[in-house]
């Protein structure tokens, strides 16, 4: 295509112009990659750090709402409800749990009794909310054995596992008795097995285990657990599985997002602030490009018009600027993606004195193929410009010139 | 003889504001194949109005054009581009070369442009324009590295290129010194006597319209019957 022959020259013949044209290009597709990977980063790690100490879905007995038993044939001046209260519990958990094993969705399962509880030592007293699990099943949702900085994760028959700032307040350490009072108004002298820190303050101070086993009699569930909960292999999926689990199971099943509605807003407004600050930089570039090619269709007038007096069409100018507006997007794009790969990578590299990455930057998330499909399709979009008005020069006023 | 160019009743004006200037005023000109006219007149006399609208680019406001037989006035913008492709020929005061091409590139792009390449044939046919300008030691300059002359040179070798019924220049000589002036009239006269090719040279320089063997003179937009000159076999009365 001679036209593309056209073009290329045109561009050779200014290199030091082409070079800033192209560097403008790649410096705001740049940015572009470096947005988008530092949201996206930003996403992955804020996702991974509420999925990582919580379940992705949880199963749970849904409200039930008693209702009155009426016969049509009976005629009945009112009726009133005296308690609609259930304790709620899942007593078929060991056929949920065996159904559960069968997904390949699921990676962890851990059946819970979960409740109230207070610990009391002489005369401090402290609310705990009491994670009841199966020993074996300790790590399935949170890490906890690796969070333990004192004595030991092994529940035992008798043992407890506290936070770091409920031991600190009620003067507890590994080893000591503690009495547990649960919402049953039971109580048992209960030995503290281990102290944990996840660095969740709340959790630190308010949260408890003990073995499944042990929970039971305390909480009045010989059988039944009160929820069931999950960790799949891909949390974004934790609607569907759950929808699915719903359909399956007839619980009700509560997905991470919905437990963490302000999280999902907060990632929602801060993609829609990203989407803005690509968009103004996509802008930027496309009315970089536009403009040089107006220049250079106006520095290129006398040339276009005897191009025009020996007749070469419209088409053929029109597609010279068009090309050269697809190449420099081309050229750009690429070279843009190259070092804001290479930015971010760099980025990713560096740590603050913890060990933890600087930036929250997702090198391989900086969205390459859509700036590069966005920025080629805008700069031949911002080349129709100076195409039209070149391919538009009278000839006859362009020689004159 | 075949009419190379049958101009009847031209007419062209513009219109600034509400004065309408008549640039041209009802002109007959015919050529025929093999001449080399030279088409004078003082500055504002319409001559290049005349050579522009010979030339496709600008309509006549009135008036009939035949080019080689083809009635071309009423031509759509499209038609025109076409018709000056394959055949007319240009030739400018400031040769308008593509400065971004060499000398070869810029003699092959009447035809390389609408063909989508420079073929074989092409470049065949551009060298053999180059060497007959003696310019065939330059066939790879970049023309921009030319010299006055050589460019206007290399400027006819493209007028040529796609061996136009009629070669259109405008002031050919209008920037060259004396030599190299002399040496495109030579090469203009010569082309014109061994490929017959026909020629309508626009100038007010004397030295010009005494090398060409017809002399049309437009005198306040009309034929002056009295500036006309036939020299030689080739010469025709005009129309």
């Amino acid at each position: 295509m001679f036209a593309f022959t056209v073009a290329r020259r045109y561009l050779y013949s200014s290199p030091s112009q082409t070079a800033l044209l192209i560097s403008g290009v790649a410096l705001g597709v740049t940015a572009f990659v470096f947005i988008t990977a530092l949201i996206q980063g930003l996403a992955i790690r804020l996702t991974a750090d509420v999925t990582a100490n919580s379940a992705h879905v949880s199963l749970q007995q849904p409200t039930r709402v008693a209702r009155v038993l009426q016969n049509p044939a009976v005629h009945t001046e009112a009726a009133a409800l005296v308690s609609t209260f259930q304790r709620r519990q899942i007593r078929t958990w060991r056929s949920t749990v065996a159904l559960l094993r069968n997904q390949d969705s699921v990676s962890a399962i851990s059946p819970q009794i979960t409740g109230s509880a207070f610990l009391v030592k002489g005369e401090a007293v402290a609310p705990v909310s009491v994670n009841a699990v199966e020993v074996e099943s300790l790590n399935a949702i949170t890490p906890v054995s690796t969070q333990i900085i004192s004595g030991d994760a092994n529940l035992g028959a008798d043992g407890i596992l506290i936070g770091v700032r409920l031991a600190q307040d009620m003067g507890l350490a590994a080893g000591q008795p503690v009495l547990f009072r649960t919402d049953r108004g039971i109580d048992r002298l209960l030995t503290v097995r281990g102290v944990f820190r996840s660095g969740v303050q709340s959790v630190d101070e308010r949260v408890a285990y003990i073995s499944l086993q042990t929970a039971r009699p305390l909480f009045r569930l010989p059988e039944g657990v009160t929820n069931i909960e999950i960790k799949l292999t891909d949390p974004g999926s934790a609607r569907q599985v759950a929808e699915f689990l719903h359909g399956a199971t007839g619980l009700r099943a509560t997905p991470w997002q919905e437990k963490n509605a302000n999280l999902e807003g907060a990632l929602t407004a801060q993609a829609q602030t990203g989407t803005l600050i690509q968009l103004f930089s996509l802008i930027s570039v496309l009315i970089g490009i536009a403009s040089a090619l107006i220049l250079s269709a106006n520095r290129r007038r006398g040339e276009i018009g005897i191009m025009r007096a020996f007749g070469v069409s419209r088409g053929f100018i029109a597609a010279v600027f068009i090309l050269q507006g697809l190449l420099i997007g081309l050229l750009g794009a690429a070279l843009g993606c190259i070092t804001g790969y290479g930015l971010c990578s760099w980025l990713a590299t560096l740590t603050k004195p913890d060990g933890t990455m600087a930036l929250p930057i997702a090198p391989s998330e900086g969205g390459y193929v859509t700036v590069m499909v966005l920025t080629t399709m805008g700069a031949v979009l911002a080349s129709l410009i100076p195409a039209r008005s070149a391919a538009r020069l009278d000839p006859l006023e362009a020689i004159q010139q | 003889m075949t009419h190379v160019l049958e101009a009847r009743g031209i007419s062209k004006s513009f219109r600034n504001g509400d004065e309408l200037t008549e640039v041209l005023k009802s002109v007959d000109v015919t050529l025929e194949e093999g001449e080399l006219a030279a088409l004078l007149g003082v500055s504002g006399s319409g001559k290049s109005t005349l050579l522009s609208i010979v030339g496709l680019l600008l309509a006549p406001t009135a008036g009939t054009l035949m080019i080689s037989g083809e009635r071309v006035e009423a031509f759509s913008e499209l038609q025109r581009t076409l018709f000056r492709n394959q055949h007319l020929g240009f030739i400018f005061q400031f040769h308008n070369l593509l400065p971004d091409f060499t000398a070869m590139e810029n003699v092959a792009f009447p035809a390389a442009a609408p063909a989508g390449g420079i073929s074989a044939a092409m470049r065949k046919r551009a060298r053999e324009l180059l060497e007959r300008v003696g310019l065939a030691e330059r066939m790879d300059f970049p023309a921009a590295r030319l010299s006055g002359g050589q460019k206007q040179r290399v400027a006819i070798a493209r007028a040529l290129m796609n061996k136009p019924a009629l070669v259109l220049a405008d002031e050919p000589t209008g920037s060259l010194d004396r030599v190299a002036a002399e040496r495109v009239l030579d090469l203009m006269r010569e082309v014109n006597r061994e490929d017959k090719a026909t020629f309508l040279i626009c100038t007010h320089d004397e030295k010009v319209a005494a090398r060409c063997s017809r002399r049309i003179t437009l005198l306040d937009g009309r034929v002056d019957a009295a500036g006309e000159t036939f020299v030689g076999e080739s010469a025709t009365k005009l129309g």
